[in-house]
């Protein structure tokens, strides 16, 4: 190993521990600590915001060209999520390619909800609200219903709008939440790939990566900084990556048990 | 945040005791629902239906839809949209049939042509809506339901430009507000009539908003509407508002071919349930 190379542990760790912490910073520590964690808060804050006894979010799985329930709040919820079924098909389906929002009732006797697979879940509701998640830049990633208002037989327009709003703020917090797991993904096969690499490796795939992903955002130099210093840890040898995961690792755990009360403050 | 900032903008100004009464004169007072539209059909007017197609077979529909295409998105071609005829329509949702069969039952003697603009791809949302409405100015349709909108800013010059092309072909745009009140195109330009939804049940009981950008309220609370699938359903939504303004507006044009959009629109106004009448 060069001198030139030969980075003082103490000073590396330090340096992560503060880059990881703007990450943190900057977006992640607002929002609850994994997508799935997100998205249940949104159905249940739902059911609660419009009195339903039950609420469901769906996201689009482009590849199968189909809606899945990612997660559902209320009666039947367990067996519903990761059910999937085609654009065309429901109510949701129906959000989902107009773009517009929905309030059904008398949904039993109404033929066209999807009545055997409501039958299969065990839960078939009176009403349903379902509203499309709309990115920023005017994309239908999902649908949000809630189902069954508990104090009138259907929900109505002042629910419908409201539920706009709300779905409106749930869409940017979901596609900001996606693009976060996205960074996260990214710096992690990074990583793996440069770790795979010889000492020669640069960091511009990654780079490339992390500037299409944080365009316009202000929390990229950091990032960048961050991949950086991967890319020069990586150059260092087997002993000293070794080191610097045992101290991401440390670090992260750390995160973990103190980050907490700032999440759910 | 209080009870105020939450309170939604746009079907509120047709609560009940939120409407306002508006006053006719001289005479504007002579223009009653019976001069407007009495007897009327819709017979020959021509309606485009710019949405997820109509299902033309429906039972509800009595063989009232006499064409149609799809406008489907295309990436690699220069528009970045193509258009397919469509002679025996479908519905991808429902949605489309909805409205024409609301259209259908109050001017069941006009035609109805599906541009469908919604399909399985929906990336190019707004441009295949564009491109929709474009293609129902091209062919000489005299009113288009746009029970749709867009809520993109970079589309406001296309779509006012259109909404422009179409009142000087002498042509009515019933548009739909968004359900959420954010600025969505075409419904908020002066030339278009909008439409936010009333509670009431009367098809031909609509009301005027002296409190633009939103000018009409019709139904569009728990109405019965034909679906795909020679299906029926209850539904709510400003979309099922804004067929009866365009059935009422084929009626109005059947009877009195001369009127130009604006003074539809001031026929409009005039028949609104909210509008007394001051004969003299």
């Amino acid at each position: 190993m060069t001198a030139d190379q030969d980075i003082d542990e103490e000073k590396l760790s330090e340096q992560l521990q503060r880059l990881l912490t703007s990450i943190e910073a900057s977006g992640h520590a607002v929002l609850p600590g994994s997508n799935d964690a997100l998205l249940q808060s949104i159905v249940e804050t739902a059911a609660k915001i419009f009195g339903a006894a039950a609420a469901s979010l769906l996201l689009v799985n482009e590849e199968e060209e189909a809606l899945e329930f990612k997660v559902a709040f209320g009666p039947g919820d367990r067996d519903l999520v990761g059910t999937k079924f085609p654009y065309d098909q429901g109510i949701a389906g129906y959000v989902f390619m107009t773009g517009m929002p929905i309030a059904t009732s008398n949904v039993k006797e109404d033929k066209r909800f999807n009545q055997d697979f409501a039958k299969s879940t065990g839960y078939v509701p009176n009403s349903i609200l379902a509203t499309p998640l709309i990115s920023s830049d005017d994309r239908v990633i999902g649908v949000m219903e809630v189902l069954d208002k508990i104090e009138a037989a259907s929900f109505d327009m002042h629910d419908m709008e409201l539920m706009g709003m709300f779905a409106q703020q749930a869409a940017l917090a979901i596609d900001q939440s996606q693009q976060i797991d996205e960074i996260h993904q990214s710096l992690v096969r990074g990583l793996k790939r440069l770790a795979r690499s010889d000492k020669s490796a640069d960091s511009a795939e990654l780079q490339g990566v992390l500037s299409q992903s944080l365009e316009n955002s202000e929390e990229m130099p950091d990032l960048l900084e961050l991949a950086d210093l991967f890319n020069q840890i990586s150059a260092l040898g087997e002993a000293e990556r070794k080191a610097c995961i045992q101290v991401l690792s440390v670090f992260a755990e750390y995160r973990k048990s103190t980050s907490t009360y700032r999440r759910f403050k | 945040m209080s009870e105020e900032a939450v309170r939604p903008a746009w079907s509120q100004h047709f609560a009940t005791d939120a409407i306002q009464e508006l006053l006719a004169k001289g005479p504007f007072a002579k223009i009653t629902p019976d001069w407007a539209w009495g007897n009327s059909t819709g017979k020959g007017i021509r309606v485009a239906v710019v949405d997820s197609g109509i299902e033309c077979d429906h039972p509800a529909l009595d063989d009232c839809v006499h064409g149609g295409v799809i406008v489907e998105y295309d990436s690699r071609s220069e528009n970045q949209f193509r258009i397919k005829p469509d002679n025996k329509p479908t519905d991808v949702s429902g949605h489309g049939t909805a409205c024409a069969g609301i259209i259908h039952s109050i001017a069941p003697e006009a035609e109805l042509y599906s541009v469908r603009v919604l399909g399985r791809n929906m990336g190019g949302r707004a441009i295949q809506f564009a491109a929709g409405l474009d293609w129902a100015i091209e062919n000489d349709m005299q009113i288009v339901n746009l029970s749709l909108s867009t809520s993109l800013e970079e589309f406001f010059g296309l779509f006012h430009d259109l909404a422009d092309q179409a009142y000087f072909k002498n042509m009515n745009l019933v548009s739909a507000v968004n359900n959420i009140p954010e600025p969505s195109y075409p419904s908020l330009y002066s030339s278009v009539i909008s439409v936010a939804a009333h509670e009431g049940k009367d098809p031909f009981t609509y009301y005027y908003n002296v409190n633009p950008p939103v000018e009409f309220g019709a139904p569009g609370i728990d109405v019965e509407v034909a679906w795909n699938r020679k299906q029926f359903l209850t539904c709510t939504g400003n979309s099922f508002a804004a067929p009866h303004l365009t059935g009422i507006t084929a009626l109005i044009r059947a009877k009195h071919p001369e009127l130009t959009p604006f003074q539809v629109k001031t026929v409009l106004l005039s028949c609104a349930a909210n509008t007394k009448r001051q004969n003299k």
